[in-house]
């Protein structure tokens, strides 16, 4: 065991006893904190009482063991490479240059976090829309319809989709009625009415009801000529699909 | 000094608004980088595009 006589009391280690708080019958006398002076020794003392050389390890029982050095010959790495500029200088506060290094480290984040919510968005974006009917269902789910068929103030239905699809060719009255009428949803068409009912998918009745305009038998909703809601339990108009006049007389729904 | 503290201050130092300002910027990104990318790409396939061809297909 190594024990340099110069430097014990820097290796020592120091331990407290702390008295039982249980033993309360008994006077613990505080003793005055006792003044322990060292003198520093010169570098050359210290490096004579350290030792060097070759040094025996001993190790038997009852012996301790390790050997602790004084940790006065390590070199502190130098990590001067990997410091910011900012921080180099040990004459400068750290904090001074605070904000600026945490800016960029957040910057740094904040453009992966862009990136990533646009490729997180791209991604959710690709599999959605290949949920959705494509170009060529589309199209074979579209209904022509020559206008002329269709005589005035009749309606004709049609199969589109599974669904009834109302045409109405309205006479000038009804529009009048039907624009004399205020509505948030008023329908400035002139030959489309409607398609679908709202309710359980029954089909209404053409030019009947309270209103000329169409009447569903299973509930008791009225609904006027151009598809509204006018008396009834049904919660909504009736559905009047995308629709498009490519040429004079032909309509094609969808 | 004072822009960088304040772009701390308002924007990084909270979650909230830095995640938001996140998504404010993906929004322009997105615009921006897509539309980039689109020309690039009309660029590089100059003369191959359907557009290109259109007059001399359809006659």
């Amino acid at each position: 065991m190594l024990k340099p006589a110069t430097v014990s009391s820097y290796l020592k280690g120091v331990t407290q006893v702390v008295g039982n708080q249980l033993n309360v019958g008994k006077q613990v006398a505080v003793l005055p904190a006792k003044q322990v002076s060292f003198t520093v020794p010169s570098p050359l003392g210290l490096s004579k009482s350290l030792p060097n050389g070759n040094v025996t390890i001993t190790c038997a029982l009852g012996t301790p063991s390790q050997v602790r050095w004084a940790h006065t010959d390590i070199t502190v790495p130098d990590w001067t490479e990997y410091r910011k500029d900012s921080v180099k200088s040990p004459n400068v506060r750290s904090s001074e240059s605070e904000e600026s290094r945490k800016n960029f480290a957040y910057l740094m984040a904040g453009t992966l976090g862009v990136g990533s919510a646009y490729a997180a968005k791209s991604l959710v974006t690709q599999f959605v829309s290949s949920m959705s009917a494509s170009a060529d269902v589309l199209a074979l789910a579209k209904i022509e319809i020559k206008l002329a068929d269709i005589p005035e103030g009749k309606s004709v239905t049609f199969k589109w989709r599974g669904k009834p699809l109302f045409v109405r060719h309205r006479t000038q009255a009804e529009i009048q009625t039907e624009q004399n009428t205020p509505s948030s949803s008023l329908e400035t068409l002139n030959m489309i009415a409607s398609v679908l009912k709202t309710q359980n998918g029954c089909v209404p009745i053409s030019n009947a009801g309270d209103f000329g305009g169409y009447y569903c038998p299973c509930h008791g909703s009225h609904y006027d000529a151009s598809g509204r809601i006018r008396k009834g339990p049904a919660p909504l108009n009736l559905e009047v699909p995308e629709y498009s006049f490519p040429s004079d007389g032909l309509l094609i729904v969808g | 000094m004072a822009l960088s503290s304040t772009l701390y201050n308002s924007i990084f130092k909270r979650t909230s608004t830095f995640a938001l300002a996140c998504v404010a910027c993906a929004f322009f990104f997105e615009r921006t980088f897509d539309l980039g990318v689109d020309t690039l790409f009309n660029k590089i396939n100059e003369g191959k595009l359907w557009r290109d061809i259109k007059p001399s297909e359809e006659q």
